[in-house]
């Protein structure tokens, strides 16, 4: 009988931390996140040469350049759809993408559901903070009615986009909610949603501390936050996370709000398969044109 | 007769497109040089259409001019293509009898045909076939028995096409074709006009259109994802991909739309994948923010455009060469992007082999600029030696480039070593903000400078391409043919009966549009004083282009109309013949003489 080594470690947070210093104000939720996502990342444990990590446009989308795996900091609202070739190209990476609520919920909204109902297994991270903070204090998709910024003067017309609920309705397979004001369940959720297979969606409010409301920084989040493992919410009951979820804006809710116990087959696990069906069916590549030959 | 042009009409469910198809298979068979087009109404099912066939003994390149043959299932919807079937005094015309028109009272202006027959198609089917859907066999035994064309072949055509629906509608067709023939034999044309056979060694060819041909080059150049949206008429090469690419390890994704479309295919490139997408005029406006970010990445990546009538929905179904401003010009900032174009279905597996050559040799987006006509006509293809081709890979780090990697090194060629997710050591970060040569952002001014330098510099050796450029006749001419792209091969036609005329006239074909090669274009105009810019499209856009990059002789002008009009070969020798007349007359001596 041979022995097991122990299993160590191979790789922790600070392997996955670059030299470059992050544009972020002080304070930032921003920085939490890359936190987060540097301690999940280490305890799943791939090297950061496997790691894809795409983003869009905003202060948040300077995210992938301030860890060491592959990055890239793409156009306003696109990083879904490069993500998606990315996997599709090369299902053995680890695919993160990560953005804005404008970039997820305004300018690439569109993108959203198709990359959802896809179920390509990838991990979308996205920095709620209810304001456009790089272009200095804009309205954005989830501010709060009655906001008043430097495009609503006399306060928001318009009613928020709810992140969690939509997501829930494209029938997204995993749902979680988190805040740097509380970095270990942070680093959790973000673990669990890379580790699930599919398409995954952690929405993180992430407080701007620059343009963003007071009752919106990470001393308010630390005082209202409610975990919902703390209120026995069951994550593999589609409908509560559903109520849950409407309260968004209201009571801040962390953890995860859905995990499908029955993950649908991934969409790159798919496209493995149809390629090895028909692969023995190639005509060689020098040989293509034979198909156009009149039989 | 060594060449034939036959143009058909009818309503939607006439069958007149697939008996054009099933006598193009028969020809290619044969070994005939041929070549289809078809044309529809705007309607989805039902409406008009039509078709043309060229078939000849020697290579044909363009649909030709006015129509040898010109069947009319009805005159309404025949009329309905006015100068896509052009009849003259020669044309033997055939139509439906039961249309009640009598043979000198066709609705034709200012033309009258000396051959016109009156023939009972529909009834005949019926007869032959107890079903009028077998008037379009019909109208194929009329044709192969009047001009001597590919009987056994069109007969084998027709056994392939309705075997799977059981030997008793094989034998049905096959009577309708023979009726057809019979009605051929009892009524001889005046004037015999029977088809030369082809030469024996001709040998079978290919037969395809544009934009499979396009897809078929891009998986042989080793194209493996494809990201697109469906848009007319570019959307059979994603078809192809959803058929062939997973046989090559690939991936197709038809995406949400235009930008998802590209994105996921900058994303493969990302990941170190050739890759591609297609659409059409509309499409292409949206792709335009992503082609900018792939430029600022330096990533390889096709885009083709099959040009259609525009702007906006325009004529999605016409030809028209008016995106060549769009291709080259469209994006935000300093960028540099080559444009390449086919002029035919068969130089169609060039131009997309070289797109991605070029691509990933320089790192950078190419706009392949197919149009409608060369992406949906059926032609035949002399089979195509692949050996002769050299596929071109991205530029890998060495092991040493790893162990201090800088992802946008400006080297002397301007082209730096390109990793991808996966490969150990290579880990950058891309991205659409300026960087320095490490892929970190930046702002300053001079690496900004520095930057766009390198990614001008490294496409420069693009301009020294001569092959990318085909050029005939005498290069000292002083007449002379520029085109491109579908009607190149109508100018082709037109430079090769010029020339039979005894006119002495040379002809420049770019498949390389952009960057404008300007010693190129400098060494054709020396020789010469009058000429054409020939271009589908109200604007002239080459000709403008060339006007902005090159010292454009005086004597060359753009000959050109809207998309839709076709331009025949005769018009372009006529105007080759009056610019040659202008050059005759003796100089006007300059006024101070006077």
């Amino acid at each position: 009988m041979t022995t097991t080594p122990p299993i160590l470690p191979t790789y922790q947070a600070k392997d996955f931390k670059s030299d470059l210093k992050p544009i972020w104000c002080p304070g930032c939720g921003d920085f939490g996140v890359v936190q987060g996502i540097y301690r999940a990342l280490a305890s799943v444990g791939r090297a950061p040469h496997d790691i894809a990590f795409i983003s869009g446009i905003g202060c948040s989308s300077r995210i992938p350049g301030y860890t060491t795996a592959y990055g890239f900091n793409s156009v306003h609202g696109r990083a879904l759809p490069i993500a998606q070739g990315i996997k599709l190209a090369n299902p053995d990476l680890l695919v993160l993408v990560a953005g804005g609520d404008g970039d997820g919920f305004s300018i690439g909204g569109g993108h959203v559901p198709h990359a959802i109902r896809r179920t390509l297994d990838i991990t979308y991270i996205v920095m709620d903070n209810q304001i456009y903070g790089l272009t200095k204090g804009q309205l954005s998709p989830t501010s709060k009615r009655g906001l008043k910024t430097v495009t609503s003067e006399y306060g928001s017309l318009e009613a928020p986009v709810n992140p969690l609920l939509y997501v829930l309705a494209y029938g997204a397979n995993f749902v979680a909610q988190g805040t740097p004001a509380d970095m270990a369940g942070l680093a959790d959720v973000i673990e669990q949603a890379i580790r699930y297979p599919g398409f995954s969606f952690v929405n993180v409010q992430s407080p701007c501390v620059t343009f963003g409301m007071e009752g919106q920084q990470v001393k308010a989040h630390r005082a209202t936050m409610k975990t919902l493992a703390s209120i026995n919410h069951d994550p593999a009951n589609r409908l509560a996370a559903m109520d849950l979820a409407q309260q968004y804006g209201q009571s801040l809710h962390t953890g995860v709000f859905y995990k499908n116990p029955d993950p649908p087959p991934t969409l790159d696990g798919q496209v493995r398969e149809r390629q090895r069906q028909l692969a023995e069916k190639a005509i060689p590549r020098e040989r293509i044109l034979d198909m156009f030959v009149q039989k | 007769m060594d060449d034939l042009v036959i143009g058909m009409a009818g309503s939607g469910g006439d069958g007149i497109v697939s008996a054009g198809e099933s006598l193009i298979a028969a020809a290619a068979y044969e070994g005939y040089h041929a070549l289809m087009t078809k044309s529809f109404g705007s309607q989805v099912r039902g409406g008009e259409s039509s078709c043309r066939v060229r078939l000849s003994t020697n290579r044909v390149e363009n649909v030709g001019g006015a129509l040898d043959v010109a069947v009319a299932l009805n005159w309404e919807d025949f009329l309905k293509f006015g100068a896509e079937l052009p009849v003259s005094g020669n044309t033997v015309v055939i139509y439906e009898a039961k249309t009640g028109v009598a043979p000198e009272a066709i609705p034709l202006v200012g033309v009258a045909p000396t051959e016109v027959f009156a023939v009972p198609i529909g009834d005949m089917a019926k007869q032959a076939a107890g079903s009028d859907k077998a008037k379009n066999t019909v109208v194929l035994g009329l044709i192969a028995g009047w001009f001597g064309i590919a009987r056994e072949a069109i007969l084998r055509g027709l056994r392939k096409k309705f075997i799977k629906k059981g030997e008793e509608l094989v034998a049905a067709n096959q009577r309708a074709f023979e009726m057809g023939e019979q009605f051929a034999r009892e009524h001889p044309l005046k004037q015999p006009r029977m088809m030369k056979r082809p030469d024996e060694k001709a040998g079978k060819k290919l037969l395809t259109d544009g934009n499979d041909m396009c897809a078929a080059a891009s998986i042989f150049a080793g194209c493996e994802f494809f990201g697109g949206y469906p848009i007319t008429p570019s959307t059979e090469i994603m078809q192809f991909y959803t058929r062939e690419v997973w046989k090559y390890g690939g991936a197709v994704l038809q995406a949400e739309d235009e930008i998802a479309g590209i994105g996921a295919a900058l994303g493969a490139s990302i990941a170190g994948k050739k890759a591609m997408t297609a659409t059409s005029g509309p499409g292409l406006s949206l792709k335009t923010e992503i082609m900018g970010l792939a430029s600022i990445a330096e990533l390889p990546l096709v885009i083709v455009d099959v040009q259609r009538g525009g702007p906006s929905t325009g004529l999605p179904t016409k030809p028209e060469q008016s995106d060549l401003f769009a291709a080259a010009f469209s994006a935000h900032g300093d960028v540099l992007r080559p444009v390449l174009a086919p002029t035919s279905v068969a130089d169609t597996f060039d131009v997309t082999v070289e797109s991605f050559n070029i691509a990933e040799q320089y790192q950078t987006p190419v706009l392949l600029l197919s149009d409608q006509e060369i992406a949906q006509r059926k032609e035949t293809v002399d089979p195509i030696d692949t050996s002769r081709f050299k596929i071109v890979d991205r530029r890998k780090p060495t092991a040493t480039e790893l162990s201090d990697y800088h992802r946008f090194r400006n080297t002397e060629d301007g082209v730096s070593p390109i990793s991808h997710p996966g490969m150990p050591g290579g880990n950058y970060q891309g991205a659409g903000i300026e960087h320095n040569e490490r892929g970190n952002p930046t702002a300053s001014g001079r690496v900004h400078q520095a930057m766009s330098e390198k990614r001008f510099r490294k496409l420069a050796p693009l301009k020294r391409r001569t092959d990318l450029f085909k050029v005939e006749g005498n290069p000292d001419a002083a007449l002379a043919l520029v085109a491109w792209g579908s009607i190149a091969g109508v100018c082709r036609e037109a430079f090769l009966r010029a020339k039979g005329d005894g006119l002495d006239v040379k002809l420049l074909v770019p498949w390389l549009l952009y960057p404008i090669a300007e010693e190129v274009y400098r060494d054709f105009f020396a020789s010469v004083k009058a000429g054409f810019v020939v271009e589908l499209a109200y604007q002239p856009q080459l000709y403008r282009i060339l006007r902005m990059f090159v010292d454009v002789p005086a004597g060359i002008q753009p000959f050109n109309r809207s998309g839709a009009n076709p331009i025949q070969p005769r018009e372009v020798v006529a105007q080759l013949r009056n610019a040659s007349l202008s050059l005759q007359q003796p100089a006007m001596p300059p006024s101070s003489e006077v």
